[in-house]
């Protein structure tokens, strides 16, 4: 884990830079040239309405994009101590294990909750004697311990949708990541459920380094330190706005964003 | 007022007789499938049941079929699905696996592919026997034996399990794949430990449907493993198998129709216990490793 201990320090190091990051779905450019960095410690929210490139620009920066047939990555990604994301010869599997994702809908493999944790920490070379510790802190981070203790055998798709997400996110924190990326991860919740999980990705502060995507501007009030906002301009998406959440959220520069953030567009 | 009463009134009299209409339709549609497996049934524990003993099981053919019994042919037929499952199985997943995560879907590969398997479908038995014939017993030298009639089945029963095992992989959630991809998964780990567990209850059924078909097979079987009736040694024998001994019995034997029904019966009750068990055997794999219950 990375702590950063001096909380009160007013601008920390980027863990995750961004530089001129273009994502192309064949002749489709869904976000261009956009230059980011993502202080190490801080909740960092990208906002903006849909379709101006959030996810995409998400999910290149632990190159799930990869997955994806005819999309295409340009420009620089690289992790604090160098390692660069964007290289073609990247190993990365390493580098999706040091930056985790949870996703909008949770996804929990179709097996018992214990599976879920060991098939991803067998996989990254952990033993299986230390896999049962692992899960339990894990599993207590996200406050599902007590609810699951007694029914780790049992299926995990059986959980509701809120206990899912939060194994989901449970089991992104097994593999100890640097960076979490957050795709909306509450749209799929109730009320109640998306609270839990927006508390708990609030508590990661200061101990890893948080990117989210969210619709929901009072979310994005209530945890990001800093706030990104990406518009559909020029037949793409972009960066129009980045900064400390207090000033982009309050007094936006770019007439968009300032639309936008005050409710009156998007 | 009274007018929308009227008609809504009418129009729920008129949907209920349509209603009753295809609910009569559809369970006589049931009763009449399920009656006629019960018939088939029914017929054949009438006509075969008399001659059933420990002996039938055991006792080797005498007189062509008249007496004794089919011993020899119950493992010859056993042998036979063991030499079809054994490749059949892997290569099917296999090539169901690849088509759909390997290539990209619609792609003119996968078309290839698929179309080929879909062509292999629609060709007849009898085709698969003659083919079976030169290309195994005569091309390769395996004569006629129980390896070649296995060889065989598995070029027939093999489109059964690819199509099943892709139909298996292709309803997973689609989100499975970015899940195990975004925990640093390798795309083998992704297969063999998610996706696969994941789509084992349809490739069992594509399996016990591959078994039923090849275990009910003749005419594939008359020119490659042959009609020999003797105690198998081993794979490279020739063996008849249950389904060859009823077509024999029925059509070459006079008043060979008895013991037809008794080996008819066999091989259904051999079906039916093979199913089970390969159904019985996932489920408890499944349910202790894969699926827990809720």
């Amino acid at each position: 884990m990375n702590s950063v201990n001096d909380s009160t320090e007013t601008e920390s190091i980027a863990r995750l830079s961004v530089t001129s990051l273009t994502v192309r779905y064949g002749d489709l450019v869904a976000v261009r040239d956009v230059t980011l960095a993502f202080p190490d410690g801080r909740i960092t929210a990208l906002v903006g309405p849909s379709g101006c490139g959030k996810s995409s620009f998400l999910h290149s920066l632990n190159r799930l994009t990869d997955l994806i047939p005819g999309c295409r990555v340009t420009g620089g990604i690289r992790l604090f101590d160098g390692t660069d994301i964007a290289h073609p010869r990247a190993d990365v599997l390493a580098l999706r294990r040091r930056i985790g994702i949870v996703f909008q809908r949770p996804n929990p493999f179709p097996q018992s909750i214990r599976r879920n944790f060991e098939i991803p920490l067998r996989e990254h070379g952990w033993h299986r004697r230390d896999i049962p510790d692992k899960m339990e802190t894990v599993l207590r981070q996200v406050g599902l311990w007590k609810e699951v203790s007694d029914r780790l055998h049992k299926s995990a798709v059986a959980l509701s949708g809120g206990q899912q997400q939060r194994l989901c996110l449970a089991r992104a924190l097994a593999l100890d990541p640097e960076v979490i990326l957050f795709d909306e991860p509450c749209s799929a919740l109730d009320p109640i459920a998306s609270g839990v999980v927006e508390d708990l990705i609030h508590s990661l502060r200061d101990r890893l380094t948080v990117a989210i995507v969210t619709h929901n501007l009072a979310q994005a009030r209530r945890i990001a330190d800093h706030v990104a906002v990406f518009w559909h301009r020029d037949g793409a998406g972009q960066l129009i706005e980045s900064g400390p959440a207090g000033r982009v959220l309050a007094a936006p520069s770019d007439p968009d964003a300032m639309s936008y953030l005050g409710g009156m567009r998007g | 007022m009274s007018f929308s009463a009227d008609s809504s009134t009418r129009t729920a009299t008129r949907s209920g007789w349509a209603d009753r209409a295809f609910g009569f339709a559809g369970g006589a549609a049931a009763f009449l499938t399920a009656g006629l497996f019960g018939w088939i049934v029914w017929d054949l524990i009438r006509l075969g049941w008399p001659h059933l003993s420990w002996s039938f099981f055991t006792g080797e053919v005498e007189d062509a079929g008249r007496q004794g019994g089919v011993g020899p042919l119950l493992i010859s037929s056993v042998l036979i699905l063991v030499c079809c499952l054994v490749p059949a199985v892997p290569l099917g997943v296999g090539c169901a696996l690849w088509l759909s995560e390997c290539v990209r879907r619609g792609s003119l590969t996968a078309r290839l592919v698929t179309g080929g398997v879909d062509l292999l479908a629609s060709v007849p038995s009898i085709v698969f026997g003659l083919f079976g014939m030169v290309f195994f017993c005569q091309k390769l030298g395996m004569g006629f034996s129980i390896l070649s009639g296995g060889l065989t089945l598995a070029g027939m029963i093999l489109p059964i399990l690819v199509r099943t095992t892709l139909t298996a992989l292709e309803s997973l959630p689609a989100d499975l794949r970015p899940a195990a991809a975004a925990l640093g998964l390798t795309r083998t780990t992704s297969i063999v430990r998610i996706l696969l567990p994941a789509a084992m209850p349809g490739i069992v059924v594509g399996v016990t449907l591959g078994i039923g078909r090849a275990l009910s097979e003749t005419a594939a079987l008359l020119f490659t493993s042959g009609y020999s009736v003797r105690w198998p040694e081993s794979i490279h024998d020739s063996g008849r198998a249950l389904s060859v001994h009823i077509y024999d019995l029925a059509l070459n034997v006079a008043n060979g129709g008895p013991m037809a029904s008794s080996t008819a019966l066999v091989l259904l009750a051999l079906i039916l216990i093979i199913n089970a068990a390969a159904v019985m055997l996932s489920e408890r794999w499944m349910r202790r490793r894969y699926h827990p219950e809720a």
